[in-house]
Order: C-alpha cells, then sequence, then structure tokens
C-alpha cells in the first residue's frame, strides 16, 4: 500500500463508517505506518489497561485442578492457591501414605486379625502429614514464609485443613475395601481418633514445634495401644469401639473448644 | 492498630539479650535505626544473624526491648503488623523447588497480604524485573542457578516495598553486574526505608552504607559512619617488604610487600626499612576492631 490515511478516512474508520474493503486496507496500513495510525484518537488508558490485562493473562501461574476446585466452591482466590499448593509440597508424604495404607489393607485382606493394622495405623496418617505440615527443619522455604503476616495459626491451619483432606480421603477410601466381613462401624471407626490426635497435635503446637506436637500425640497413640495389648482384661480393640468413640467424641471437642479459644485470645 | 510506644526510629533495640540455652548470642544490644542502609559487620557467631531474626519477628528477645515500626514483637497482633510492613532475605534462602520463579513470588505475596489478584500480579512482574528475572518467570526454580535463586529471594525480600528491609548475606552468588544492580535497587529503595544488611562483603558496605553496626561477641563495639571506622585506622595500617612477624595481622599483596595492621594497644610496633604508612580501607579497620590477631598469609 503506498497510500496514506487522509484525515476524512481516518474519522471514517474511527467511527465504524468504512466498508470492508476500506477498514481492512486501513488496519493493514497503520500497523506499518505511525503517523497514520496518529491520525485516529486513542484511549491511552483503555490500552493501558488492556495490554497490562493481556500481559497478567500471558505471565500468570496456570491455575491447576485443586486450585480451580476451590475457587470454584467459593474459597477466596488467596485461600485456594495457598490450599492448593501445599500438597505439592508433601508429595512424598502422600506416596507413603497409600503405601502404608495399601499395606494395611493387604493384610486385612490377607492375615488373621490383619484389619486391626489399618485399624491402628489410619488415626496416624493425617497426625504424621500435619507434623510435616509447618514448621523449621520440614518446611524448606520456612526461613522466608515464617515472618510474613500469614504465618503462625493462619498458614498452620490452613496447611492442616490442606493436609487432612487428602490424607482423610485416602483413609476413608481404603476403609471401604476393607474385607466385608468386618463389622459395619469400622470403616469409620479410625475417623474420631485421627482427628483427636491432630487437633491434640494443633495444642500443643501453642507450646512445641508442630513435630514435636504430632510425636507426643502419636507416642500417646502407641502408649495406649501398648497399654491395652498388655492388660490382662483389656483389648487395643476397646479404643476402636464404638462405646470408646464417644470418649474420642468428647475429647475431640474439648480440643477444639481450646483450639478456637486459642485462636480468639491470640 | 496502634502501635505500643511512640519510637521514631524504624528499629528500636535496647539492652536486647537473646541466650540459646547458656550461650549468649546478643548481649545486651542497643541501636535506633532509620531510614537509609545500615551495615551490620562482625565474624561469624558475632550475633547478625540472631540480631536481624530478633528483629524479623522470627526470634523471642531473652530481654530487653524491641520495637520495629513501633511495635513490639511479642504480642501477637503487633507482630503481623511488623510482618506487614517487613521484608526478610535469610542467609542461603531455600525454596520450593518445584515453583516457578513467578509461582513462588506470587505465593509469597499472598502470604505477605499484597492485595488482589492483578495489583500483586503487578508487584510480583515489578519485582522480577528489578532483579533482572522476568524473562525467567516460567523456569522451575530447580533449573535456576544459585545466582538467580539469590537474585529471587531479593525480589521476595523486596516485595510490596517495606518499610523495613532486612538482608543477612544478600549478596552471596551474585556477580559483579548484579552486584551492582543490587546496589542499586537497595539506594533506592533506602530514600523511605530502613536497611539493615549483614555481610561480610566490606566493599557493599563501602558502597551503600551510611551506617556501620560492628559485633563482636553479642555486643556492638562500633557504631558510626564508616569514615569514622576508618578513622580509627589511622596510623595503624602500614606495608611493608617483609612478615613483620608473629603477633600482627599481616598479609602478601600482589607486588610481594605486605599490608600490616597493628592494634591501638601499643603492644606492637613495626620497625625496619621499607616500612611505610599507608591510607586505611575500611576492611582494614573492621579487622582491626574485631583484633584479628592471626596471620592471614
Amino acid at each position: 500500500m503506498n497510500w496514506h490515511l487522509t484525515p476524512a478516512q481516518a474519522h471514517e474508520y474511527a467511527h465504524h463508517r468504512s466498508d470492508d474493503v476500506t477498514a481492512m486496507s486501513v488496519e493493514a496500513h497503520i500497523t506499518r505506518c505511525a503517523p497514520c495510525r496518529d491520525l485516529l484518537p486513542a484511549d491511552e488508558a483503555w490500552l493501558a489497561r488492556s495490554w497490562a490485562d493481556l500481559r497478567d493473562v500471558v505471565d500468570r501461574p496456570r491455575r491447576g485442578p485443586v486450585e480451580a476446585l476451590l475457587s470454584s466452591l467459593g474459597v477466596g482466590e488467596g485461600t485456594a492457591k495457598l490450599l492448593a499448593a501445599t500438597p505439592g509440597l508433601y508429595r512424598a508424604w502422600l506416596l507413603a501414605t497409600v503405601v502404608v495404607l495399601a499395606a494395611a489393607l493387604l493384610a486385612a485382606h490377607h492375615l488373621p486379625l490383619g484389619s486391626l493394622m489399618f485399624g491402628f495405623t489410619a488415626p496416624v496418617v493425617p497426625l504424621v502429614g500435619v507434623a510435616l505440615a509447618y514448621g523449621r527443619g520440614v518446611d524448606p522455604a520456612h526461613t522466608l514464609t515464617s515472618v510474613t503476616p500469614l504465618a503462625g495459626q493462619r498458614l498452620l491451619f490452613l496447611r492442616t485443613c490442606a493436609v487432612l483432606v487428602p490424607a482423610l480421603a485416602l483413609c476413608t477410601a481404603a476403609s471401604l475395601m476393607l474385607p466385608s466381613s468386618h463389622a459395619p462401624w469400622a470403616s469409620a471407626f479410625w475417623l474420631l481418633p485421627a482427628l483427636t490426635l491432630v487437633a491434640g497435635s494443633l495444642v500443643l503446637s501453642r507450646w512445641l514445634h508442630m513435630g514435636a506436637a504430632s510425636a507426643v500425640m502419636g507416642l500417646l497413640w502407641l502408649l495406649a495401644l501398648g497399654a491395652l495389648v498388655t492388660s490382662s482384661d483389656a483389648t487395643p480393640l476397646q479404643l476402636l469401639a464404638p462405646q470408646a468413640q464417644v470418649w474420642w467424641a468428647g475429647a475431640l471437642a474439648t480440643l477444639l473448644v481450646a483450639i478456637l479459644w486459642r485462636v480468639r485470645t491470640a | 492498630m496502634s502501635p505500643t510506644t511512640t519510637v521514631t526510629a524504624s528499629v528500636h533495640v535496647r539492652g536486647l539479650v537473646r541466650r540459646y540455652g547458656t550461650r549468649t548470642a546478643l548481649d545486651g544490644v542497643d541501636l535506633d535505626l532509620g531510614p537509609g542502609v545500615t551495615g551490620l559487620l562482625g565474624r561469624n557467631g558475632a550475633g547478625k544473624t540472631t540480631l536481624l531474626r530478633c528483629l524479623n519477628t522470627d526470634l523471642e528477645a531473652t530481654g530487653g526491648e524491641v520495637r520495629v515500626l513501633g511495635c513490639a514483637p511479642e504480642r501477637a497482633a503487633e507482630r503481623t503488623e511488623i510482618r506487614r510492613r517487613l521484608g526478610y532475605l535469610p542467609q542461603n534462602p531455600e525454596f520450593y523447588p518445584h515453583f516457578t520463579a513467578f509461582g513462588l513470588l506470587d505465593y509469597m505475596a499472598v502470604l505477605k497480604e499484597l492485595g488482589g489478584r492483578r495489583a500483586r500480579h503487578d508487584e510480583v512482574r515489578r519485582g522480577l524485573e528489578r532483579v533482572g528475572l522476568l524473562d525467567r518467570r516460567h523456569s522451575r526454580i530447580r533449573r535456576l542457578s544459585g545466582g538467580m535463586r539469590q537474585r529471587l529471594g531479593l525480589a521476595a525480600a523486596m516485595l510490596g516495598d517495606p518499610e523495613v528491609l532486612l538482608l543477612d548475606e544478600p549478596t552471596i552468588g551474585l556477580d559483579p553486574e548484579q552486584r551492582i544492580r543490587f546496589r542499586g535497587l537497595v539506594s533506592e529503595l533506602a530514600v523511605r526505608s530502613t536497611v539493615v544488611l549483614s555481610t561480610h562483603q566490606i566493599e557493599d558496605v563501602a558502597a551503600l552504607c551510611q551506617r556501620v553496626v560492628c559485633l563482636d561477641a553479642g555486643r556492638v563495639v562500633f557504631d558510626g559512619t564508616p569514615g569514622e571506622l576508618v578513622d580509627r585506622a589511622r596510623g595503624h595500617v602500614w606495608e611493608h617488604r617483609g612478615h613483620p612477624g608473629e603477633g600482627y595481622t599481616a598479609w602478601r599483596l600482589a607486588d610481594g610487600r605486605y599490608r600490616v595492621l597493628t592494634p591501638a594497644d601499643g603492644a606492637h610496633t613495626v620497625s625496619g626499612p621499607g616500612l611505610e604508612p599507608v591510607e586505611p580501607t575500611l576492611e582494614d579497620a573492621y579487622l582491626l576492631l574485631t583484633g584479628v590477631e592471626q596471620d592471614v598469609r
């Protein structure tokens, strides 16, 4: 094209009154000709905004399926990002959880009283995940993240949620695959102990490193099992029996009150 | 949120003590810092990192008083307020290797409560641009070099233009060009922010700092301008054609002569032919101050 736009042509084009052929010629021409481009009115603010929007679309990290799901459920964009990023930090733990639960299921199906292994392992699985969720030594970027406004309880609780959900989902899936001869209540017998152990570790984290707090709770669980194994008039199964679930529910409620009280007074 | 006390300095420290078990890392530190760059010098174990961690709210003081931007780190609400207005680059920062550079800064910006998504992304982009990593924004951190990771840490610390910026050995791994760029960035920020730079790189202190604080065994042994520190060394720095003997801090120069430091205690004198007094550098002054007695041949 060896012509240039006249002011009249520019005016016609700017007001969408040019015919299609002229409009296409003008568009092809103004991409190469700055003086003709300058004849067209431009909303600089709109252009800047549009370029910024475009840049943002190109630059922003792609949302993963978890983040997209959380956002669609109404979780705030920042919270969804923090929750979705967390399981990625604990892939090794997730893998280990799958292996442990698979081993427990194999035992349940092939060994006499093998279901006990699942029953006594499942409550500890989320606890281990929570121990790895937050703190110096387990979070590689802890020195960076620990001095941000969200650090401390808020980040700890967020990460606990992010760990609990996959842990509980995996344990539930495994419990549904237990042998059908198992007592009906057995599919959920591990849930209240698991939640109680996690809540206990969160309460203890007020005074102890998260890993140490979880270790204390895990140790208490093992001690309780040990005490019942060595007792002549009780069995470890009593820890998971329907009557014991009432006690677990009471302990969990008490610990949740303690956590809420801690959050309110912090 | 109202700060605990009315303190004009951004960083106000009185009688700060920090112990790890029986070991005392900080032993009665007094400091008042305002806008500008303050260099924190001292040998390994002198207490520099501990001081920064007390200021950044990561460590609680065993004794004494710390106020950052008028807020007390021991109170939860005020601690959060400090964290909103503070940037920190730890020594040898570690990251999540599977994150991208953009993703990590975005994650840090969420933790720093930096606005909505668009504002946050703009800030992340600005951060990457000023440390020269915008073209690597989609690279996984595991694929970045050590120097690039250090620059990413700097960008994370500078997110949101913090009012107090604490940098622990920030120029480790940076090439000369990046180091000059870093100095420009810090100088720009220090016009309105308080920057504390803990380093062993004396040339960074000489180039950047209006004030130098030297720590030794957890105590402040010097607090003044770089010029005042250099003045202290005047008359105690020499060049000598041979090694002066045991008991001196001396090192061999490229031309075969020795640079000799004589402490101001009067017990050390250098004599003999080839001896000439020379203008001290900040490094000479620092070495004299910290009493490095060993032969550094």
